[in-house]
C-alpha cells in the first residue's frame, strides 16, 4: 500500500508538468503581444513601446527561456516587482474578469465548491440507489421506469431542462429563485459582523450562527443541485445497474444464496460493495467536473460559481483567462484523481496488488 | 458502501482545503457595462391608481435585473450608460433636467445661475449645507475643481469633448490640442507627460482662468470661448457631476496642481482609483459593487432633499434572458432589460397601456386593457439612441479579427474598408426589412441620415442605401483591393471576388440587438460568395469597448445615445470625434466633414442651417463609413405597483430619487 501511494505521489510532478507544458503549448499559439497580457493589464498604446515591452518580458526569445519566464514570471526593470509567475499564483490579467485570474478564480471558486458539496449526495447517492433497486429488481417495473427514466434524463439538454424547472419552480411557484442568495441575506453576509472563517457561505452561515442564511443559501442552489442530479443519475443509474447486474451473476453470489443467507445480505453485503468499483471512479470523475464548474447550469440560474466565469471568458476569446482556468482545472484534476486511486486501492486489494 | 462515503467525504474535504488555499479575494476590480436597455422612453405623467391588486413583494427595495455593467464610476470618465445610471444616482451636477424634458433645467446643486449678455460668462451660486457622502462639505472650491480636473482628464475615451469645445473653442475637443495644435497628443498619455512643460502649464492654467470658484460669495464663474447654446444642456449631463476635491486627492486623484495635470491625462478606466468607488452628493449611496455580480445602492439618509422614497437598489447581473423573465414573473424583479424580441413574452403581462402623444410630447393618460395583468407598457415615443454598423477604414496591426491579415482568403488586409465600393457593398448586404421586424416587431423606421426626425439636417427623402444582393455583388466586384487598377470582378490576378477573404465582426454580448444586426449582415454576405466569410463573436461589453477603442475590430454594431438633443451632438460623433476616431476615418475626409461641421454649428438661422447639413448628409452618402440603421419608438415595462418612474429619453437609466413602490 505505502509503495503504491508513493509510487503514484511521483507521477505528480510529472503530470503537472505535462498540463503546464500543454496549456503553455497552447498560449505560443497567441501573438505576442497578446500573451503580453499574462504579465501586465495596461499594454503600451503605440507600437514602439510595444516592441520595447515585448523584450523586456522575452515574448520573442526561445521556447524554453518563455516557459521558464511563464513559470516565475519576470522582474519589472523599473519598480522590480515580479510580473506573472504560475508557480507564484499569477495566472495573468483577466480582461473579462477585470482582475487577475487568479483573483477571479479565489472569487469564484467558493461558490463552486460550496455547490459541489451540497450537490454530491443527491447526484451520486440517489444515483448509485437508483441503479441498486433497478438491477435487483431485474426486468420489473422499477427497472423498466427506471430506465426510462435515465434515457429522458441523458437525451435533456441541461439548458432546456434548467429553463423548465426555473420556469415551473421559480416563474410560476416562486419557491426557489436563482441566483446566490437573496438580498437580505447578502446584506447580512456583507456586514462586518459576518465572519468568512471558509469562504463557503452554507459552511460560514452555520459557523456564525445564521441558520436563515444557511437556509436561504441552500434554497437558491437546489435548482441547480436538481438539475445536475436530474442530468447525471442516468448515467449512475446505468453504470451501477449493470455493475450490479454483472456482479449478481458472479458465482460467489450464486454461493452466498445457497449457503442460506438472507437476499438482503447476499444483495448490500455481497454484492454491492464489489459492484462499487467502477461506480467509484465514475463518482471521483463527477466530483472533479463538478468542481470544474457546471458551465450551463451556473449560467441558466444565474450562480456566480467558476464555471460561469470561464464560459463568459471563453466565448469572449479572453485566452489567458480561458486558459488560466484551464491550468486550475488541470491542477484539480490531477490532485483529485491522485486522492482516487489512492481510496481506489484501499477499497480494492486488486489495485494495490497489481 | 461506507468506504464510498469515506471516499466522497474525503474529495469533498479536499475540494474545501483547496478553496481555502485560494488567496483572499479583497473586493474585486472594476469592470464596465453595456447599454442597459434599449430606447428610454418618456414620461409618467398621469399616475394610474395603482388596483388593490397590484402589491410587491418588498416595497424598500427595487431590484433591476440587467445584463452588462458599467465601465466605471468616475463621472469624468464615465460615458456609457451602465456607469451613467449609477453616477446619476450618487453623484449630483449643478443643474438637471426638468421632469421628463430633455431641454428644460431646474436647481441641483447650483441655487441659481446668471448668464452674461453676450453668453459667454455662466456665474453659478452654489447651494450650501450639502454633504458628500463621506462627510465633506460642498464648497464652490469642490464644483471648480471638479470641471477643472474633467477638462485636464479629457481623452476621447471619455465625455470630456462635450466640454472642451465650449471651454477652448469650436474644433478643440481635447485639453491636448492646447498643448499641441496639430493634434499628435490626443489620448497619448505619455507623449503628455513628455511635452514642453510651459505649454503644459499654460494649458492648464487656461483652464483654472476659464472656471474660477469665488468662496466669499460661495459662487463658480465659467468663460467660455464663445456663446455655446447646449451648454447649460452639457453640464446637467453625468459628466457635470460635482466631486469632494479632498477625497479625490486623498484616492489618488489630481492634487489641483498645474504642475502634475499630465500624469492623469487620460486615464484609462482600468487604472481610474474612480472606477470602482463613488462619493457624491445624492439621494443614494453606493453600498457595494460585485463584479460580475450586482450593484447596491443604499438611501442616503443625510440627503440634503427629503430623503428617497426607496431604500435600496439593487441592480443585478443576469446574463440570460430566462434567467431574467423568471424573475420578472417571480415578482423577484421590478425591472429587467427586454431585448426586443423577447416583448412578446412580456407583453403577454400587459394590463395597462400609454402610449406617447407626438403633438403634446408626453404620454396620454395610460389605459387598463386587463385587470389582473401586473404590468403596464409605454410605447410610440421616438427613441434619442440608434445602433449602427461602424466600418473600420484602418484596422490595428494587434487585432485578433482579421485572419491572416492578408488577401488570400483567410484574412482581410488592414485597409478593407478603406475601399469605398466594400463599404458599398456592406451597406448594400444589409436587410433593414428583417432587422426591424424581426427586432423591433416593426416599431422603428429606417434612418436615412444621421440626426434623428425633426433636428436641422434631417431629411426623410434623402437617399438611402437598401437591401440589394445584386447591387451588393457588383460593388464587391467593383473593388480594388490589390489596387492594381482594375476592379475585382475583371482582375485576372485575382482580388476580393476571387480571393473572398474572412473576418470577425464584433457585438457586445449580451446584447442580442446587436448580435443580430451582426448576423443579418454576416449571413448575406456569406451568401453572396462562398469564399466570403464573415463570423461573428461576443465581446463582453468592457472587453467590446476596449477592442473598439484599440480600434482592432474590423466593423463594429454599436449605439450612440446623444448627450444633447441636437444634431451636432450625432454628426461629431459619426463623422469627426468618437467613432471617427475608432474607425480611423481618413483625416482629408474627416476635414471635409469638419468644415461642414463647424459651419453648421456656429449657424443660428435653422433653415441655413439645414442647407448646410444637407451637404454634409450628401458627403456621408457618397462615403458610407457608416451603414446607418434605424431608430426604435419607445417600448417599456413597469409592473403596476411602481410610481414615479420619470421617463427623460436623456437619462442614461432609471433615476430612482422619485421612484416608490407599493
Amino acid at each position: 500500500m505505502i509503495t503504491y501511494i508513493i509510487r503514484r505521489l511521483l507521477l505528480v510532478p510529472f503530470l503537472l508538468f505535462g498540463v503546464t507544458v500543454l496549456i503553455f503549448a497552447m498560449l505560443q499559439l497567441l501573438t505576442p503581444i497578446e500573451r503580453a497580457s499574462l504579465y501586465t493589464r495596461d499594454l503600451p498604446k503605440n507600437d514602439k513601446a510595444l516592441e520595447g515591452f515585448i523584450k523586456i518580458y522575452g515574448l520573442d526569445r526561445p521556447l524554453y527561456e518563455q516557459y521558464w519566464r511563464w513559470l516565475v514570471g519576470v522582474r519589472d526593470p523599473q519598480t522590480g516587482e515580479r510580473r506573472g509567475g504560475i508557480l507564484f499564483g499569477d495566472f495573468g490579467w483577466s480582461r473579462t474578469g477585470s482582475q487577475p485570474v487568479a483573483q477571479l478564480i479565489a472569487q469564484r471558486f467558493p461558490n463552486t465548491v460550496d455547490l459541489t458539496l451540497w450537490a454530491v449526495a443527491p447526484v451520486i447517492l440517489v444515483g448509485i440507489w437508483l441503479g441498486v433497486q433497478a438491477a435487483v429488481h431485474h426486468n420489473g417495473w422499477i427497472d423498466q421506469a427506471g430506465r426510462i427514466f435515465s434515457i429522458i434524463g441523458t437525451s435533456f439538454p441541461t439548458f432546456v431542462f434548467g429553463l423548465l424547472v426555473l420556469m415551473a419552480f421559480y416563474a410560476k411557484l416562486g419557491w426557489f429563485p436563482p441566483g446566490r442568495v437573496s438580498d437580505w441575506a447578502n446584506a447580512v453576509i456583507n456586514s462586518p459582523s459576518f465572519h468568512p472563517y471558509t469562504r463557503l457561505l452554507t459552511i460560514d452561515a452555520l459557523l456564525n450562527g445564521r441558520l436563515d442564511v444557511f437556509l436561504d443559501a441552500l434554497r437558491h442552489m437546489f435548482l441547480p443541485i436538481l438539475t445536475l442530479s436530474y442530468i447525471n443519475w442516468a448515467t449512475f443509474l446505468r453504470v451501477t445497474r449493470s455493475s450490479m447486474l454483472e456482479t449478481l451473476r458472479q458465482e460467489y453470489v450464486t454461493t452466498a444464496r445457497a449457503k442460506g443467507l438472507p437476499e438482503r445480505d447476499v444483495i448490500y453485503k455481497h454484492a454491492r460493495p464489489n459492484a462499487m468499483i467502477p461506480v467509484v471512479t465514475l463518482a471521483g470523475f463527477s466530483v472533479v467536473g463538478l468542481l470544474g464548474g457546471v458551465v450551463i447550469t451556473e449560467t441558466v440560474f444565474n450562480y456566480p460559481g467558476i464555471g460561469s466565469a470561464a464560459a463568459a471568458a471563453a466565448s469572449q476569446l479572453d485566452v489567458v483567462t480561458t486558459l488560466g482556468f484551464a491550468l486550475f482545472n488541470g491542477f484539480i484534476l490531477i490532485v483529485a484523481n491522485l486522492v482516487v486511486d489512492v481510496l481506489y486501492a484501499y477499497i480494492d486489494p486488486r489495485v494495490r496488488l497489481s | 458502501m461506507r468506504k464510498i462515503f469515506f471516499i466522497l467525504s474525503t474529495l469533498v474535504v479536499l475540494s474545501m482545503i483547496l478553496s481555502a488555499c485560494a488567496p483572499q479575494t479583497p473586493t474585486a476590480a472594476p469592470v464596465t457595462q453595456a447599454p442597459a436597455t434599449q430606447a428610454p422612453a418618456t414620461e409618467a405623467p398621469t399616475q394610474e391608481p395603482t388596483p388593490a391588486g397590484f402589491k410587491s413583494k418588498d416595497p424598500t427595495t427595487l431590484v433591476v435585473a440587467v445584463f452588462g455593467e458599467p465601465e466605471t464610476l468616475d463621472p469624468a470618465l464615465a460615458y456609457e450608460t451602465a456607469g451613467g445610471e449609477i453616477i446619476q444616482n450618487v453623484y449630483e451636477p449643478l443643474i438637471f433636467y426638468k421632469g421628463d424634458q430633455p431641454g428644460e433645467f431646474v436647481p441641483m446643486l447650483a441655487e441659481s445661475w446668471t448668464i452674461s449678455e453676450d453668453g459667454t460668462t455662466y456665474t453659478f451660486k452654489i447651494r450650501k449645507g450639502v454633504k458628500f457622502h463621506e462627510g465633506g462639505d460642498l464648497t464652490p472650491e469642490d464644483v471648480a475643481y471638479t470641471f477643472q480636473r474633467g477638462l485636464l482628464f479629457g481623452g476621447t475615451h471619455g465625455p470630456q469633448w462635450l466640454l472642451a469645445e465650449p471651454f477652448f473653442g469650436t474644433g478643440i475637443d481635447d485639453i491636448s490640442l492646447l498643448v499641441d495644435p496639430e493634434g499628435n497628443l490626443y489620448d497619448d498619455r505619455e507623449g503628455i507627460k513628455a511635452a514642453d512643460p510651459e505649454k503644459l502649464k499654460a494649458a492648464c492654467q487656461k483652464v483654472k482662468d476659464a472656471i474660477v470658484a469665488d468662496n466669499d460669495n460661495w459662487t463658480v464663474t465659467m468663460k467660455l470661448a464663445q456663446p455655446w447654446g447646449p451648454f447649460l444642456a452639457t453640464i446637467a449631463q453625468t459628466w457635470g457631476s460635482v466631486m469632494d476635491k479632498e477625497w479625490v486627492i486623498e484616492h489618488g486623484g489630481w492634487d489641483g496642481s498645474c504642475d502634475t495635470w499630465q500624469n492623469y491625462y487620460a486615464i484609462p478606466s482600468e487604472e481610474d482609483p474612480f472606477t470602482p468607488i463613488a462619493n457624491g452628493t445624492g439621494p443614494f449611496k453606493l453600498d457595494h459593487w460585485t463584479q460580475g455580480q450586482e450593484i447596491v445602492l443604499v438611501r442616503n439618509e443625510n440627503y440634503w432633499r427629503e430623503p428617497a422614497k426607496l431604500q435600496r437598489v439593487v441592480i443585478k447581473k443576469v446574463d440570460e434572458w430566462g434567467t431574467r423573465f423568471a424573475m420578472l414573473q417571480a415578482g423577484d424583479a421590478d425591472f429587467v432589460a427586454v431585448p426586443p424580441e423577447n416583448r412578446p413574452q412580456v407583453d403577454e403581462m400587459v394590463g395597462e397601456r400609454c402610449e406617447f402623444d407626438l403633438q403634446a410630447n408626453t404620454y396620454k393618460p395610460c389605459v387598463e386593457t386587463d385587470p389582473n395583468k401586473p404590468l403596464r407598457l409605454y410605447v410610440g415615443q421616438p427613441g434619442v439612441t440608434r445602433t449602427d454598423i461602424f466600418l473600420n477604414f484602418n484596422i490595428a496591426e494587434t487585432s485578433n479579427y482579421v485572419g491572416s491579415g492578408k488577401l488570400d482568403g483567410n484574412g482581410i488586409p488592414r485597409d478593407f474598408f478603406s475601399d469605398v465600393h466594400i463599404r458599398k457593398a456592406f451597406a448594400y448586404c444589409f436587410d433593414w426589412k428583417t432587422y426591424i421586424d424581426d427586432v423591433f416587431r416593426g416599431e422603428a423606421v429606417q434612418s436615412p441620415v444621421i440626426p434623428l426626425v425633426g433636428m436641422p439636417g434631417y431629411e426623410p427623402d434623402a437617399p438611402k442605401y437598401s437591401f440589394d444582393k445584386a447591387k451588393c455583388e457588383q460593388e464587391f466586384k467593383l473593388a480594388d483591393l490589390d489596387k492594381d487598377g482594375i476592379p475585382a470582378g475583371e482582375d485576372p490576378e485575382g482580388d476580393v471576388w476571387t480571393t473572398g477573404f474572412r473576418l470577425q465582426a464584433l457585438y457586445n454580448q449580451g446584447n442580442t440587438t446587436r448580435q443580430t444586426i451582426s448576423e443579418i449582415l454576416a449571413s448575406n454576405i456569406n451568401s453572396v460568395n462562398d469564399k466570403f466569410i464573415i463570423e461573428t463573436v461576443g465581446l463582453p461589453w468592457p472587453a467590446f469597448l476596449r477592442t473598439i477603442r484599440s480600434k482592432a475590430a474590423p466593423y463594429f454594431v454599436s449605439g450612440w445615445l446623444e448627450d444633447i438633443h441636437d444634431p451636432h451632438n450625432w454628426y461629431v460623433p459619426y463623422l469627426i470625434g468618437t467613432y471617427a476616431s475608432r474607425q480611423n476615418l481618413p483625416s482629408d475626409l474627416k476635414a471635409q466633414f469638419k468644415e461642414l461641421i463647424n459651419k453648421g454649428v456656429a449657424e443660428t438661422d435653422p433653415a441655413k442651417r439645414h442647407e448646410i447639413y444637407k451637404q454634409l448628409n450628401a458627403l456621408f452618402y457618397e462615403n458610407v463609413p457608416t451603414i446607418l440603421l434605424a431608430v426604435a419608438t419607445s417600448h417599456a415595462y413597469e409592473p403596476r405597483y411602481v410610481e414615479g418612474v420619470i421617463r427623460n429619453p436623456l437619462f442614461p437609466g432609471f433615476y430612482y430619487y422619485t421612484i416608490s413602490k407599493k
